[in-house]
């Protein structure tokens, strides 16, 4: 039974709508971008096991690592076993941090929350993550940015459906809970019955995405497509390269330091938003800005966060990738700029400010697919996709270390203005000219380092050659 | 032609649009509500 779901059944017969790809991609990181909306019911997990802010955060952390750490390390399994079987899998481990987690939960044992949540849950996030990447790439070979952009948007979108739905499920399950009383915590039961729900609704609607995903055959391209055409642009290549290859190269690392700085950067900002618009209009000690309008400001930013994967990815397939990365990160530096500087002037131009550089981390992380593509080829995109993705595990670490370090050193939380944002501030432009920099010095893959032209051309499209021609050189 | 002929395919594409658009709708809707505070508080 489970062969259906090997690459080679998945081969989509003459006529498939390539259409149903992205909808089946969606499916996928709608359900796995819930992993930013944990923050809806920490306080109550607090409060159910008595114990630390601390010790509840680790169950995110651990999450995080695992997506980079399994993106990583399967990224090659994918590659070779194909989307749908990957989806799948995803989905199991997706569902089964949830079952694990709600088990811990009900036992009162927080090591099953961390095992189940944490480690289970997070390698469904790694593999669910790159797992519809390179299929999306083979089907849009015209529009790689706009594909990859509507997929990654959907990570984006993700925790904008988890959030409010998860607080809709906690107060329908345990009717004392007021989710618009930030110190009002959910039963324990209700969490149980939270993470249940979430775990079987989220694997039928990623179980969608297995039913439509297929992968296109080896001789198709989408009608009037000429590779030819794509192949004259700077830096694309219709060579392949391996992703033991790729990591060799000196692009796939300067590419690897663009999207840690874009990424440092916008973190940055995304971790502190909340009290840094609190923070920018204190005067004698009071915020002209209340709880309530800076938890709308952080709603925002996840607008412009996930408007900005599909917007400027697509935009990038005009453009080109080179020159949208210039954008992010040289118009990026300006925008940072001016928000130490004259950010505390009015409200709108600081919230404009940040929203635009929201959007530019957004399409950061919704560029890279089609960026590697360009780079690499297509045949281990995916892969290669996962390797990169250790910058964000990265960047997640050095961005709030930046941020909290600085303030740290500034004043105690609740008695800081906008000059106590401004060493870190002007750190992240020095981040992010090191990402212009590098962007600047990414060249074309040299020839040594690409796969030997298969018969007819260069792109394989669909299937891998062999396991033994990765890693030949 | 595919496995389910153009007129099924046809379904499949609206049912899929129509599933995630549905999702994402309800989590835009649910953030600009929230996001509306910002100009009324």
């Amino acid at each position: 039974m489970l062969s259906a779901l090997d690459r080679r059944h998945t081969v989509a017969p003459p006529g498939y709508s390539r259409w149903l790809i992205p909808p089946a991609a969606l499916a996928i990181h709608l359900c796995i971008g819930q992993v930013y909306a944990t923050s809806v019911y920490k306080n109550s997990l607090i409060a159910h096991f008595d114990t630390s802010q601390t010790a509840i955060g680790v169950i995110f952390s651990i999450a995080i690592v695992m997506l980079g750490l399994s993106a990583a390390v399967a990224g090659t399994w994918v590659e070779a076993n194909g989307p749908r079987k990957a989806m799948f899998v995803s989905a199991c481990f997706w569902a089964a941090g949830f079952a694990v987690g709600a088990l811990g939960i009900a036992t009162r044992q927080l090591w099953l929350l961390y095992l189940g949540y944490g480690l289970l849950g997070g390698i469904g996030l790694g593999i669910g993550y790159i797992s519809p990447v390179s299929t999306l790439i083979k089907w849009f070979p015209d529009r790689p940015g706009l594909a990859t952009g509507l997929a990654i948007m959907g990570f984006g979108g993700g925790a904008m459906v988890a959030s409010p739905l998860s607080r809709q499920l906690l107060s329908f399950y345990d009717p004392g809970y007021d989710p618009s009383n930030a110190g009002s915590t959910a039963s324990g039961g209700a969490l149980v019955w939270l993470f249940v729900t979430l775990g079987v609704g989220y694997f039928l609607i990623m179980m969608f995405g297995v039913f439509n995903v297929r992968v296109p055959a080896a001789d198709w391209r989408p009608a009037g497509f000429d590779p030819a055409r794509v192949a004259a642009k700077p830096l694309v290549t219709t060579a392949n390269v391996s992703a033991a290859n790729a990591v060799k190269t000196r692009s796939f690392w300067l590419l690897w330091v663009v999207l840690f700085c874009n990424v440092t950067a916008g973190i940055g900002i995304l971790e502190q938003a909340s009290p840094m618009i609190q923070d920018f209009f204190r005067d004698n000690g009071t915020s002209a800005v209340s709880v309530a309008a800076a938890g709308g400001f952080v709603g925002l930013l996840s607008l412009f966060n996930m408007a900005g994967r599909f917007v400027w990815s697509s935009t990038s397939d005009v453009i080109g990738r080179k020159p949208i990365y210039l954008v992010y990160l040289g118009v990026g530096m300006v925008l940072y700029a001016l928000l130490a500087l004259v950010g505390q002037t009015a409200t709108a131009l600081f919230v404009l400010l940040a929203c635009v550089i929201l959007s530019f981390y957004g399409g950061g992380f919704a560029t890279v697919p089609a960026y590697l593509r360009d780079l690499f080829g297509t045949f281990q995109v995916g892969a290669i996709h996962g390797r990169l993705l250790t910058a964000w595990s990265a960047a997640g670490i050095a961005g709030p270390l930046i941020v909290n370090g600085f303030l740290d050193a500034q004043g105690k939380p609740g008695t800081l203005t906008a000059a106590a944002y401004r060493p870190a501030l002007f750190t992240m432009i020095g981040l992010l000219a090191v990402g212009f920099l590098a962007n600047l010095l990414i060249r074309p893959v040299p020839e040594r380092f690409q796969e030997p032209p298969a018969d007819g051309g260069g792109d394989e499209g669909t299937e891998p050659v062999t396991a033994e021609r990765s890693g030949t050189r | 032609m595919n496995e389910a002929g153009p007129r099924g395919q046809q379904a499949r594409l609206w049912i899929s649009w129509l599933v995630v658009s549905v999702l994402l709708g309800y989590g835009v809707v649910q953030t600009l509500i929230t996001a509306a505070k910002l100009f009324t508080h």
